[in-house]
Parts: structure tokens; sequence; C-alpha cells
């Protein structure tokens, strides 16, 4: 209870804040709650507790995506205040609209009812389409209208699957027992609308105009916390009604062709920005290979906080070098020499990206495709490692040209406001994870950890 | 005292890097201090010690940091940091971050050789790539980049299929650790053996390299740094033959009792057609690059004979041949700075010049050639009488192999030193004399007085051989 009070008295402070205060008060205010979350989170850390009739269930699991999503949005606020100071744009709802974001990503994780989710998916979906237009230029308008759209319609598919799982089972709650052709169109609608918001193939259309049209920094949260509340809520969906029947093979065929399709398309891309939300896609199906195991929540956690650490850094990286109009790779050529802090940002999230030991996203794959050898499925896991050979080639492309290539303009970089801790913040938690993975590993194992 | 010299020259390296104006004197100080400790531990091994250490790393998934000398790692323990200390004493014009990596991939190194679990060897193994791509990146020559996707992708391509491997290994074998000793209790068989086999396979062929994964090589030492640095440190990572003899073949002796003929094959044809393209090459690093080819293939060959002698006559070739290859590489830097070219014809006629110089090139291109007396023949006859019993056809087809050796290693010494006099050279300098010394007195020792290796390798080699249930 007390993350989602902490939560929601942020969410409330910094709107009314922000009306009389500076934005900066407003950015440190929102970076404090942040930290107070993460406090409390630390200090009910193991706790099994069922509020409010059982709409609000807060578990080892709950906990662990909400970690993944406060870490998120530690790194997307450290990175944008530079890049909302350097443009200049007066955006205190900026703040506002992130708390309510993270807010509702818990509420979305911490439920087994599919009303609080719906809920909780919406109080997370609306900032979004908001922020997405924050800088209040052509590209931004596009994204936010895309994603608004498209979110729009994930959102029908999902209510309209509640809808029908009611219809069949008489009840709201996940877990409840149920068959028939009602009720696998209800699954499978719940699943194509958190597939919507995942990004996984064949849902992510949206996902590459909307991560290069969106200011870099709320890109980065997208990427990360987003993502890790909609896994929260799959992962639900998924256990509650086990692995049997015709979802096994809907299943199956969105993650293979998530790994695949995300990493090849990847490959032929020209901005950097559009590489990593092709990455995003790839890693989005290399987490949802854990829902092949018997108790995917450990290994999905690790991964969320994981790929979360090492997505967030690369944004972050990209939100320096950003000036509003996407970042062409060819401009990355030299950013060792203009920056060694952005070089050595880049250098960490790129190889903890490509799964590269010992950085915390090796023990991210690791987790999750021993998870799903656990449950048998071999061939998936090989064909998800093979799709993870692939990613390697444009990661080292982006690396090569990043720290080898001949830069045009050798201007050196100075970063200003929070950016530097952030990214100093990023980089150690990425080695210090991947050297010591037991560190979080171990909370995310506790006894409760289970998904129900 | 064994996670010291392991994450030692770490240290050194991490120093040099944030510090780079000391570069040479650090790093050299670091891996001299490393190169102590390597003796101080192999004397301890000699005398029965195994400095075996283990803990938890990831308790809830099985994966421990456990770490041992054994008498096979300990001597390659012994070849890994004197071929690095060798390495930094010779290469005295290189960039500073060059030493710092060079000194990452040292401890990299050692954690392969020491790792006595699955999960923690592979995580060591693909940590030392890190430090490798940037040397080939950030120092390399014009075709830097193609070079380096290729060494990468062929790396990754085989390590993600090990990693599948690996936990196949562990979760159809019913191991409760990744720990070698319980995957050992643990063997896989069958069909799934068979798989994970392969996949561990494609890895260490990348890795030996053997034919047909081996086209990365030629790029890699061709692009890499001229100074030979990054050559040294290149040919040391190449731990296929060790990752054969600790991990894939005890782990899986049904399926390679499968595979053993086409293994053999391969790795004849291997020797044999490395020799061949040597001899065709017109540009030392190249040259070198396919020799030593050629001698991993003959390795291979002793591994995959499944017996004790042939099996030690590849790791002591391997240890045998990080020296005098990693001397070569060197050499050829020697060359690259005198005449700012490798290309074997303009540069001929030299041992006039500089005899010295020509008296050091013969003594390694002699030890390559597997000349008894010096630390290339040993191994070479070990392998090849181990693998006689296994296979006197493609026994005979390596043998061609060792013969080009000759061919290719003297003509190419022949072309560079004692055609019509050429264009007049400085001979050794104090910087090569020093390093030439070293280099010769450890080729000299392991060709007179082999034994002292030998005796430690043979235990595990024949483990190894009783793993297979092959021959002596």
């Amino acid at each position: 209870m007390t993350t989602l009070i902490i939560l929601f008295v942020v969410a409330l402070l910094t709107t009314f804040v922000g009306f009389f205060a500076p934005a900066a008060t407003t950015k440190k205010l929102t970076l404090l709650g942040m930290l107070a979350a993460l406090v409390g989170l630390a200090f009910t850390w193991g706790d099994n507790v069922s509020a409010f009739s059982g709409l609000y269930r807060y578990d080892v699991f709950s906990q662990g995506v909400t970690l993944a999503m406060i870490v998120g949005a530690l790194l997307a606020l450290l990175a944008d205040c530079d890049f909302f100071e350097r443009k200049g744009w007066p955006a205190f709802e900026y703040y506002a609209l992130i708390s309510f974001a993270v807010f509702g990503g818990h509420v979305m994780a911490s439920t087994t009812h599919l009303g609080a989710m719906i809920v909780g998916l919406e109080i997370l979906s609306i900032p979004l389409y908001a922020l997405a237009a924050s800088s209040r230029e052509e590209r931004g308008y596009e994204a936010s209208l895309k994603y608004f759209l498209l979110g729009a319609v994930s959102a029908a598919f999902f209510l309209y699957g509640i809808a029908l799982y009611f219809g069949s089972t008489g009840s709201f709650t996940l877990g409840a027992e149920g068959k028939g052709l009602i009720f696998n169109a209800a699954v499978l609608m719940m699943l194509a609308g958190l597939a919507f918001k995942s990004a996984l193939a064949p849902f992510h259309w949206w996902t590459p105009d909307v991560y290069q049209g969106s200011p870099t920094p709320v890109t980065l949260f997208m990427a990360t916390a987003v993502k890790a509340a909609a896994f929260a809520a799959l992962a639900r969906l998924v256990v509650s009604v086990g692995l049997g029947g015709p979802w096994f093979y809907a299943l199956a065929a969105i993650v293979l062709l998530t790994v695949f399709w995300g990493n090849l398309a990847a490959l032929v891309q020209g901005e950097a920005k559009r590489v990593l939300a092709y990455s995003s896609v790839a890693h989005a199906g290399y987490i949802a290979v854990a829902l092949f195991g018997p108790n995917p929540a450990p290994s999905m956690g690790f991964y969320l906080l994981a790929y979360a650490l090492s997505t967030g850094l690369a944004f972050a990286v990209l939100a320096e070098l950003d000036d509003g109009k996407g970042v062409p790779i060819s401009e990355l050529a030299g950013l060792w020499a203009r920056s060694p802090l952005l070089g050595l940002g880049w250098l960490t999230a790129l190889l903890s990206l490509a799964g590269l030991p010992p950085l915390v996203g090796f023990w991210g794959k690791y987790l999750v495709f021993v998870e799903a050898a656990k449950g048998h499925q071999y061939l998936i896991v090989a064909l998800a490692l093979f799709a993870a050979v692939i990613a390697a080639y444009y990661y080292l492309k982006l690396l090569a040209v990043a720290l080898f290539g001949k830069a045009e303009k050798v201007k050196p970089l100075k970063l200003a406001g929070s950016a530097p801790v952030g990214l100093a913040l990023g980089i150690f938690l990425v080695v210090l994870l991947g050297v010591l993975p037991g560190l979080t590993y171990k909370l995310l194992t506790l006894a409760s950890a289970v998904v129900k | 005292m064994i996670h010291v010299l392991i994450f030692l020259p770490l240290l050194f390296g991490f120093w040099v890097l944030l510090a780079p104006q000391q570069a040479r004197a650090v790093g050299l100080f670091g891996s001299l201090l490393t190169l102590l400790l390597g003796l101080i531990s192999f004397g301890g091994v000699l005398s029965g010690a195994d400095y075996a250490y283990q803990t938890p790393l990831l308790r809830e998934a099985g994966v421990y940091y456990a770490v041992a000398w054994d008498g096979v790692g300990a001597v390659l323990m012994l070849a890994v940091v004197i071929a690095t200390f060798m390495a930094l004493l010779a290469a005295h014009d290189v960039p500073p971050a060059m030493v710092g990596l060079s000194l990452l991939m040292e401890s990299g190194l050692l954690g392969i050789l020491a790792a006595q679990d699955l999960l923690l060897f592979y995580v060591f193994f693909e940590a030392t790539l890190i430090p490798s791509l940037l040397m080939l990146g950030l120092f390399g020559g014009a075709g830097r980049v193609r070079a380096l996707i290729k060494f990468a992708i062929f790396t990754l391509l085989g390590s993600l299929l090990m990693l599948a491997g690996i936990l196949a290994a562990r979760y159809l074998g019913g191991s409760p650790s990744f720990l070698l000793k319980d995957l050992l209790a643990h063997s896989l068989g069958g069909g799934a053996g068979m798989w994970a086999f392969a996949a561990f396979l494609v890895a260490f062929m990348v890795k030996t390299p053997l034919f047909p994964l081996h086209v990365w090589l030629p790029d890699f030492h061709a692009e890499n740094h001229p100074s030979g640095l990054a050559d040294v440190m290149g040919t040391l990572y190449k731990v296929g033959i060790f990752g054969l003899f600790r991990w894939a073949l005890p782990l899986f002796p049904a399926a390679f009792a499968a595979f053993q003929p086409w293994l053999l094959a391969l790795a004849a044809l291997t020797a044999l057609g490395a020799a061949w393209t040597a001899y065709a090459q017109t540009e030392w690093k190249r040259l070198l690059a396919y020799g030593a080819l050629s001698h991993m293939g003959i390795g291979a060959l002793g591994i995959f004979s499944g017996s004790a002698i042939g099996a030690s006559g590849a790791i002591f070739l391997l240890a045998a041949s990080a020296i005098y290859t990693g001397a070569l590489f060197l050499f050829a830097g020697g060359l690259q700075r005198r005449f700012g070219t490798l290309e074997l014809r303009p540069t001929t006629g030299l041992a006039k010049a500089a005899p010295a110089l020509a008296a050091l090139g013969l003594i390694l291109v002699l030890a390559m050639v597997g000349l008894p007396g010096l630390s290339g023949f040993p191994g070479e006859f070990m392998n090849l009488l181990g693998s006689w019993q296994a296979s006197p056809i493609w026994t005979f087809v390596a043998f061609l192999g060792v013969i080009a050796a000759a061919a290719y290693g003297l003509s190419a010494y022949q072309n560079l030193f004692h055609n019509a006099p050429g264009k007049p050279a400085a001979d050794m300098d104090g910087v090569e004399w020093q390093w030439g010394t070293l280099a010769v007195l450890v080729i000299l020792f392991m060709g007179v007085y082999p034994k002292l290796f030998t005796e430690l390798i043979m235990p595990g080699a024949k483990a190894f051989a009783a793993l297979l249930g092959g021959g002596q």
C-alpha cells in the first residue's frame, strides 16, 4: 500500500505545485517523489498484500515491475532536464504526466482484476499521448496522434476481451474457470490488446514512428516503463489461463515473429532512434520467451529491469545528441572523442543490449532463456538465440560508428544539468548488476514470487 | 592468490585506461607482477596445490564463481602471462589505450583458464571479446570495420549457440549446477546430446579455429595494429582447443564418438589446407595467420584422437605456439617499423645488414617448423603420435601439413634474409634484444625440457582420455 500511496501523492503534488512553482522545482519534486517511492518499495519488499477486496494486489512481481518502471522514470527525468532546458520548453506538465503514468503503471502491474487493470492502463496511456506531443512540433503531433489512435484500438480490443471474459466466466478476476469458443476469443483479444501496448509483432507498427517522433526522453520512458507495465499485465493474463490450447500457438507465433521482425527491420534503419525502436520490439520478444516457463515472474522482472537500464541508458545518450530532428546514424561518428562519458554510456548500453557478459543484459537473456528451457521449449529458445546473433550486427554497427567513425564535426559536447548524473548512474548499474546479478535476482525469487 | 592473479591485470588495465600518461611503465609493471604471481602459482601447482575456491554467484540459478589451477590450466596460464609480458615489452610504440585493453584481455584469458563453472567460463569467454573488438576497431588498419564485423559475428554465432548448448547440458542432463564436476556426473547423451555437442563444437571451432569457420582469422591479423601486440593477444584468445579439452568433449562423450571420424578429417584438412594457403601468401601477417591455423589443425587432431598422448600434445602445442607465434607477430611488427610494409618481396637480403635480427628470425621460424630441440617439436610429435592410433590416414594428411610448414616457413625466411642484398636496415635495438632473449629462452626451455610441462598436463589428459573411453 505504501508504494501506491506515495506514487499517488507524488502525482497530485507535482500537478498542483506545478501551477505555482517554476518547472525546475517541479522537476526536483518529481525526482524526490520517485526516490521516496523507491524507499517505500524497499521497506515493503516481499510483502504480499491484497486490498480493496482483491482489486489491488501487491506482490513481489508487482514490486519488481514497479522497480523497473521507477528506474525508467528516473533515467528519463535525469536525461530530460538538460534536454528541455536546452530547448526552453515551458513544460511543467511534463513532470506531472510522468508521475501519473508511473502511478497508472503501478496499478496495472498490481492487480488481477480486469477492471482495475484497464483503469491502470488508461492512467498510464493518456499522459503518454500528451507527452509524445510535448515538443509541440509537427513530428510530435504526428507521433501523438498515431499513438493515440492505435492505443485506442488496443484498449478497445482489451475491453471487448474483458466483456467476453465476463460473459463466459461471470467474473472480472483473472484465474476464473472458463472454456469454449467465447472464452478463447476473450483471452486472444486481451492478448492482442496487451501485445499492442508491449509492442509485440504483429502489433508493433506504431513503435518506430512514435519512438522517432516523440522527444527522446519521452521515448526513453515509453521504451522502459510502459513496456514493463504492459508486460506485467500480459504475464498475469498468460499465467492465469496456462499455456494449453490455442493461445500457446498464438503466443509462440507472436514471440518468434517479434524477435525476427524486430531484429531484421532494425538492420536496415538509417536513424538511431528507429534502430533502437525496432531493437525494443525484439527485446519485447525475448521477454515474452520467459512466458513459456513454469514460473516466469523472477526472470521477467529481472529482464525488465536489465532492459530498462540498458535501453534507458542508450536513449539517454541519444537525448544529448537529439535536437528534435532525430539522430541519423552518421551523426554518431566520433562520439567518443566528443564526450567520453557519452561514448562510454553508448558502449555499455549497446553491449548490454547485445547480451554480452559481464553486463546486465546478458543475465537478463540468460534467465529468460533458462526459464523457457525449464518449460521444455527448446526450439523457441534456439530460434530466439539465433535472432540475437542478427541483433549483434546492428548493435556493433551503431557502436563501430560511434567509436571508430571519423567525425565531421569534432565540436566537443558539453553535458549540463542532471544528464551526467543519469548517465553515470546508468553505466554504474549496468556494470554492477552485470558483475553481481545475484543482488537483484535474489529479491525477485523470494518465496512469494509467483504470479497468480 | 588465484583471485589476485586473475584480476590484477584488470586493475592495472583500468589504471592505464584512466591515467594514460605512464602507460608503458604501468603496463609493464602490471604484467611483470602478474608474471611473477603466475610463476609462484605455477610452482605451487608443481608441488601439488590447486588453489581451488568457489562461492555462489547466482545461488538460485546454480551459478558459481569457481576457479582453480589444475595442471593443464597452470601450463596455459604460464604461457599467457609470459606472452603478455613479452608483447607489452616489445610493443613500445603503441597508443596507451592498447596497453590497457591488452591487460583487460589478459584478465579475461586467465579467467577462461581457471573457471571451473561452465557459465563462469562463458562469461569470461565473452567478456574477453569486448577489449579484443575495441583493440581491433580503435587501432586497426583501413579495413578494420569489415574485419571487426566478421570476427564479431563469427564469435557471437558460435557463443550464442554454445549458450543454448550450455542450458541444454545442464537442464536436460539434470545437473544441479554449472560446476564442472556436477556436469560431468550428469552427462547428456542421445539426440539432445548430439545437438548440444554440435553447438559447443561450432563455438570452439570458431575459436580454434578450424575449417570452415576460420575465415575471420586472416583479416583479423592483417587489419590489426602493426605493432603485433593485438595479434599476440588475439593468438592467446584462440582458446578453442582448450575449450574442447576442458568442456565440449568430456561433457558429451557419446556424441563425440559419433562425430569423431568427421572431426579428425576436418582437423587434418585444416592442417594441410592452411599450410598450403600459407605458402601462397606474400604478406608476413597473413602467412603467420595461416601458419598458426595449420598448427591449430594439428592440435585439434590430437584432441580429437581422444587419447591421452594426443590431448597432452595439443595442450603443449597450444602453450608453445602462444609463445612462438606471438613472438613471430612481434617480429613482424619490427619489420613493419623498419620498412613500413609487410610484403615479403622488397625486404630481401637482410642477413648482411642485420645479422642478429636474422638469427632471431631463424630461431622463431624453426620453432614454428617444429625442429626438435625447440618448443614446436614435442607438441606436434605427441599430437601425431596420438592421432596415429585413431586414424593413420588423417595423420598422414596432417603430416603433409607439417612438412609444408618447413616449405612456407623457410622460403619466407629465405626471401627475407638471404636473397640478393637489399636495402640497409638497423639491427636489433635494445627493446628487441630484451623480448627476443626472453622468447628464445622460453622456446629453448620448452624444447629441451618439455617433461616439466607434460608431467603436469598428463594427469588431466589421462582423465580426459578415460572419460572418452579411449586409449592410454
